[in-house]
């Protein structure tokens, strides 16, 4: 029998080799100065009230994971946030620009650690929220393309673009 | 059987193992033995090593290490096929009640030998047996109905067939996959039934049929990992039509997903509440509520690691 471990020694020394590497695509300025060229930005951090956390998820349909969140004002009208989602692995970081009218200007993937669905740092995926509302159905499939292999990064993107379309509605419009 | 060098073995899982890893990303199973509805996405592969150490019987000593290598494709974005080799190493002393002369179909009380599933026949039942034998080719289908992710529950149909030189195989599964709390909380059932044609005396082949279902559920507790517990029951027909015993195993599972590899680990111990229906299987097989005989040992430890590409 000894010598048959040899088999299970090659794969168990995978196992010790460097792993998972996180990529950081776009810092915080960096997505500020793509979304919203030669604008300046305000920190307004907002934390969520109970009642509002409760009126974001029954606009949204979605759970709101943290009170806390990160929310730019931007000079001459807008909003800039980010925000975090599940991913398969682990949460992915984006950013999503608001016009002043709270319709989405752009949205840009900072974070991506996952095995597929690279496409979603795709311009021709992200211009697929450009102009979407709190009205907007936001459901993949519908009005969202999915990508092969990533189902569920392309549906928690989606859901979170909703959720701070809501959040937008309920705490940050005048 | 077809026996194989364990040379020439090391050289092919190694050759296909390091083209695997220099190709490498990621993509998982995040239980030992339940499978989910996620495939691998079309246009893309993944090479995945088993490696399942199962062991202890009534009596002596008893164990077995199942290798089994497989080579996924994505064929469409719903459809997935798979090549597998499964071969495995054997150890048995002592490890079977003995038959009564007096009275066939009954067991000497406090006598043993060495025998079992994997013991060649007509191998001397009074000395210690050892052997490694590749076992069968089993080719895999996977065709996903609905996805987990964007209907109310997943379900993918499964059918593997297999063939060695002792034995031919045919499997079906219904797989069904439901999530919760962003997707972190998985829960999955599999309904299995399986036609087993195992080469007898006299050159034809005897059939065994079997009904069995896999649940788990696991939940992501941080990042990359998840932990949970599965649970098996097995029924197993003669002839896949005289039900012969039910056996229970439970264990916990725990789980690494990273961007460029996976592994799983998960353990199973057979519940003492197993129960025999034919003779054959309560005279031979059972034993304090556990299910030996042919089919099932006391405890399973099953490591599956897997690279994409």
């Amino acid at each position: 029998m000894k010598s048959e471990f040899a088999f299970i020694a090659l794969p168990i020394s995978a196992l010790i080799a460097p792993s998972a590497f996180a990529v950081q695509y776009l810092t915080v300025d960096q997505a500020q100065r793509a979304i919203f060229p030669r604008k300046s930005f305000t920190a307004a951090p907002v934390n969520l009230t109970s009642v509002q956390r409760k009126a974001i998820e029954r606009a949204s349909g979605v759970r709101v994971l943290r009170d806390e969140q990160q929310v730019w004002r931007v000079s001459g009208g807008g909003w800039f946030i980010v925000d975090e989602v599940v991913g398969k692995h682990e949460f992915i970081t984006y950013a999503v620009g608001l016009n002043a009218d709270g319709s989405v200007k752009q949205i840009e993937v900072m974070d991506y650690r996952e095995t597929y669905g690279g496409e979603i740092r795709n311009e021709k995926w992200r211009a697929q929220f450009v102009g979407k509302t709190s009205k907007s159905p936001l459901k993949l499939d519908s009005d969202i393309k999915n990508i092969s292999g990533a189902t569920l990064s392309c549906r928690h993107v989606t859901d979170g673009v909703k959720r701070l379309l809501a959040f937008y509605e309920v705490a940050l419009k005048r | 059987m077809l026996c194989i060098t364990a040379m020439e073995f090391r050289l092919a899982f190694a050759a296909a193992f390091l083209f695997c890893v220099s190709n490498a990303h990621a993509h998982e199973a995040i239980f030992g033995w339940t499978y989910t509805t996620d495939l691998t996405p079309k246009g893309h592969g993944e090479f995945e090593q088993w490696v399942t150490a199962r062991w202890e019987k009534e009596h002596g000593n008893y164990s077995v290490v199942d290798f089994r290598e497989e080579f996924e494709y994505g064929v469409a974005d719903n459809f997935q096929l798979a090549l597998y080799l499964n071969h495995h190493y054997v150890y048995a002393n002592d490890d079977v009640p003995a038959e009564d002369p007096a009275h066939p179909g009954n067991r000497l009380p406090g006598t043993y030998q060495t025998g079992g599933e994997d013991v060649h026949a007509g191998y001397s039942p009074v000395t210690p047996f050892d052997s490694y034998h590749f076992e069968s080719v089993s080719l895999e289908a996977i065709y996903r109905l609905l996805s987990p992710y964007k209907d109310p529950i997943g379900l993918a149909l499964y059918f593997e067939p297999s063939i060695g030189d002792q034995e031919r195989e045919l499997e079906w599964k219904v797989i069904l996959q439901k999530n919760w709390l962003e997707d972190r909380l998985v829960w999955a059932l599999n309904i299995n039934y399986e036609l087993e044609f195992e080469k007898a005396g006299g050159g034809g082949y005897e059939r065994d049929g079997m009904f069995e279902w896999f649940t788990g559920v696991s939940y992501r507790f941080i990042r990359n990992w998840s932990a949970g517990l599965e649970f098996w029951n097995h029924h197993e027909f003669a002839d896949a039509t005289v039900h012969e015993h039910s056996a229970y195993f439970l264990g916990p599972t725990i789980h690494y997903g990273g961007e460029r590899w996976w592994a799983t680990l998960g353990f199973l111990h057979q519940l003492p509440i197993g129960q025999a229906f034919s003779h054959d299987n309560k005279e031979f097989a059972v034993h304090d509520g556990y299910i030996f005989g042919d089919e099932h040992e006391k405890y399973y430890v099953r490591l599956r690691v897997g690279f994409n590409f």
